[in-house]
């Protein structure tokens, strides 16, 4: 069930790494910072096929976030090669790259960032002003009702609870019909059992198709997914598949992460 | 991204922010409301006065005397303008068509039965209802014999009748003038009031006779004069330049003693006062363009500031740094038209209010002017929306996001 790393990079290349959504190819990510320079990413090699489930976890100042960002084409790595869906997003300009953000990536963030004096239509609309799609009030509609908020369209942010909120996040994050929803700590601000809700969405998108990250550092949401990469000190320190198929399981692999985190 | 939403999330923004709007645009405002009232009062003059000098005859002239100023002046002798003047223009001058002295008086006493008021008189020859262009509607005009024998009689302007409670019974009776009896021959037509003198507030009595009752004024006479043409206006006051120089005996280095002033002229001077108007207008303008344009920054910086976290977002849902520019710059551009356009209305409201006034021209706002509004406030802007609008596109969507 489990395998250390380095296998996990091997079974990838075995499955062949051309056909993975997200290839991320010795990525380096360094900035100055006071006069000294930090070394954010130190040769990142990583692989995301479509349709996964991952999980990305570490400590805080192990890169993660740094990671998060040029996974999210919200920032360029400093070297390495970064190939989504086909494209080298590492060499793009701004405008590029903010083109592949609003077609190809949905966000998903902690605190939801939505448009607190616009509906949870308007909010969803939102990307798609940015393309110029057609049909955006059909999709975004669709996208709405795809996650349980049907009858929650006209509400503004501050007439919802935060779980709404953050479907209505994750329905803005689905309306580009994106290739990967990139989620950053989606649970972080829900109590737990709302938390789950969302997991659970997750879990369904899931199953039809979407290929999703999350980032987190909270071992129960890690369980949820199907595969873990740990980050720490710039690099991918393991990278562990898991079937939490069964309730039994995902208990099983929690209580193991559980463990891990003790020792 | 298209225009559409920018603008409806500018309204969006405008509306949670009313106060804080409006305070911002009030420069703008009195920029635009500045514009669109002196224009408009300007344009009100100018159309007003063009009138008015139509009014008083066409291709009309005056010549009065006048002791020119400066030292050249002071060595002149005497100042005279005398009958022999008038009457060697009338034979001497080709290009006039008509010439007619003008002997005036602001205050004379007016008397009928026991009530008496005071009205500007003039004395006249009958050639002046034509030179003037002030007819008589009601009995008749002065006639030559009038003017050669020097009758008492008095052409009449309505305002005379209107402070007397008159009607027109009074042409062929008999009215005291300074004491003396004059018979009431005619009554003039309505001209109005200019720049809130009454024209209608005056009589008529032929020259000779005003001579006779103002003995000062025969050695120092006004004249009215009007020339052949349009064309012939200069040549008309060159020949009176000429006369009057050969007659007064002046020297090639004397300057004139007598002043000669045509109607263009009149119209020249007051077009150049509605340039210095202009000028001033221009200066408020800018003045509180430059107010209302550091505001508008001021404010878009702030809001750039707030909003940091939502620039962040949009960028990471796809808003290129040109569509955040865009989305800034609408929102800065729309919040001066809305002050523009509510300048507007308050300069018409303005002007509307100025025409109130009974004494006033009626001011007439030209659609240029609102143009102008529009396009003022919209300039500014887009130059003082330029660099907070450039500061949000030019935000790095990972710290807009992770700001507080």
């Amino acid at each position: 069930m489990n395998s250390a790393s380095s296998d996990g990079m091997k079974d990838a290349h075995a499955h062949g790494l051309n056909e993975a959504l997200i290839r991320l190819e010795a990525i380096t990510k360094i900035y100055p910072m006071g006069g000294e320079i930090v070394r954010a990413l130190n040769g990142v090699d990583l692989a995301i096929g479509a349709n996964e489930l991952v999980a990305i976890m570490g400590p805080s100042g192990s890169g993660k976030s740094t990671l998060m960002n040029i996974l999210g084409c919200l920032d360029v790595p400093s070297s390495g090669r970064y190939w989504l869906g086909g494209e080298d997003v590492a060499r793009m300009t701004q405008s590029q790259l903010a083109k592949i953000r609003g077609r190809r990536i949905g966000f998903v963030f902690q605190t939801f960032e939505l448009l607190p004096r616009q509906t949870a239509l308007r909010n969803v609309e939102l990307p798609l002003t940015y393309t110029g799609v057609p049909n955006q009030r059909a999709r975004a509609i669709a996208a709405l009702e795809r996650v349980g908020l049907g009858d929650r369209m006209e509400h503004r942010p501050s007439q919802m609870s935060g779980g709404q909120r953050q479907r209505v996040a994750i329905a803005r994050a689905l309306v580009q019909r994106p290739a990967l929803v990139l989620a950053d700590e989606p649970t972080g601000n829900l109590d737990s059992k709302t938390g789950e809700e969302i997991l659970d969405l997750f879990a369904e998108l899931h199953g039809e198709g979407q290929t999703i990250v999350i980032v987190t550092h909270e071992p129960d949401v890690a369980a949820r997914c199907h595969r873990i990469v740990r980050i720490r000190d710039g690099k991918v320190e393991s990278d562990t598949s898991t079937k939490p198929d069964t309730p039994v399981a995902a208990a099983l692999a929690m209580a193991e992460l559980a463990g891990e985190g003790m020792s | 991204m298209t225009i559409l939403p920018n603008v409806q999330n500018a309204v969006e923004q405008l509306w949670t922010h009313k106060m804080r709007s409006m305070l911002t645009v009030l420069g703008i405002i009195i920029a635009v409301t500045s514009t669109i009232t002196v224009v408009g009062v300007i344009q009100g003059f100018t159309s007003y006065v063009s009138e008015f000098l139509q009014g008083l005859g066409t291709n009309a002239m005056w010549v009065w005397p006048q002791r020119p100023p400066g030292e050249a002046g002071k060595r002149l002798g005497r100042i005279e303008l005398d009958v022999h003047d008038f009457e060697a223009i009338e034979r001497g001058c080709p290009a006039l068509a008509m010439v007619s002295p003008l002997v005036r008086r602001e205050t004379a006493r007016f008397r009928v039965g026991r009530e008496e008021i005071t009205v500007p008189i003039e004395g006249v020859s009958a050639a002046y209802h034509a030179i003037r262009n002030v007819h008589v509607n009601y009995g008749r005009p002065f006639s030559v014999l009038d003017v050669e024998d020097a009758h008492y009689v008095c052409v009449l302007g309505r305002e005379v009748l209107r402070k007397m409670s008159l009607d027109e019974g009074i042409v062929g009776e008999t009215v005291l003038i300074e004491n003396r009896r004059f018979r009431v021959i005619g009554l003039l037509e309505e001209k109005g009031s200019f720049l809130g003198k009454n024209q209608d507030d005056v009589m008529l009595i032929p020259y000779t006779r005003a001579l006779n009752m103002y003995p000062n004024s025969r050695r120092f006479m006004a004249m009215t004069a009007q020339a052949v043409r349009e064309k012939a206006v200069p040549e008309a006051k060159a020949q009176i330049i000429n006369l009057l120089r050969r007659r007064h005996g002046l020297s090639a280095y004397q300057p004139n003693d007598f002043n000669v002033l045509t109607q263009d002229e009149i119209l020249e001077a007051f077009n150049n006062m509605s340039l210095v108007a202009t000028a001033v207008l221009a200066g408020i303008v800018g003045i509180s363009l430059l107010v209302g344009g550091i505001g508008i920054m001021n404010v878009m910086l702030v809001s750039v500031t707030e909003r940091t976290r939502e620039i962040g977002l949009r960028k990471a849902v796809g808003a290129r740094r040109r569509d955040i520019l865009m989305q800034f710059l609408t929102e800065a551009v729309f919040l001066s038209v809305v002050g523009g356009g509510l300048g507007i209305g308050l300069g018409y409201s303005l002007c509307a209010l100025v025409s109130l006034h009974p004494q006033m021209v009626a001011v007439t706002v030209p659609w240029w002017a609102v143009a102008l509004g529009f396009g003022i406030s919209g300039g500014t802007g887009v130059v003082f929306g330029l660099v907070p609008a450039a500061k949000a596109a030019l935000l790095n969507p990972i710290d807009a996001l992770r700001h507080e």
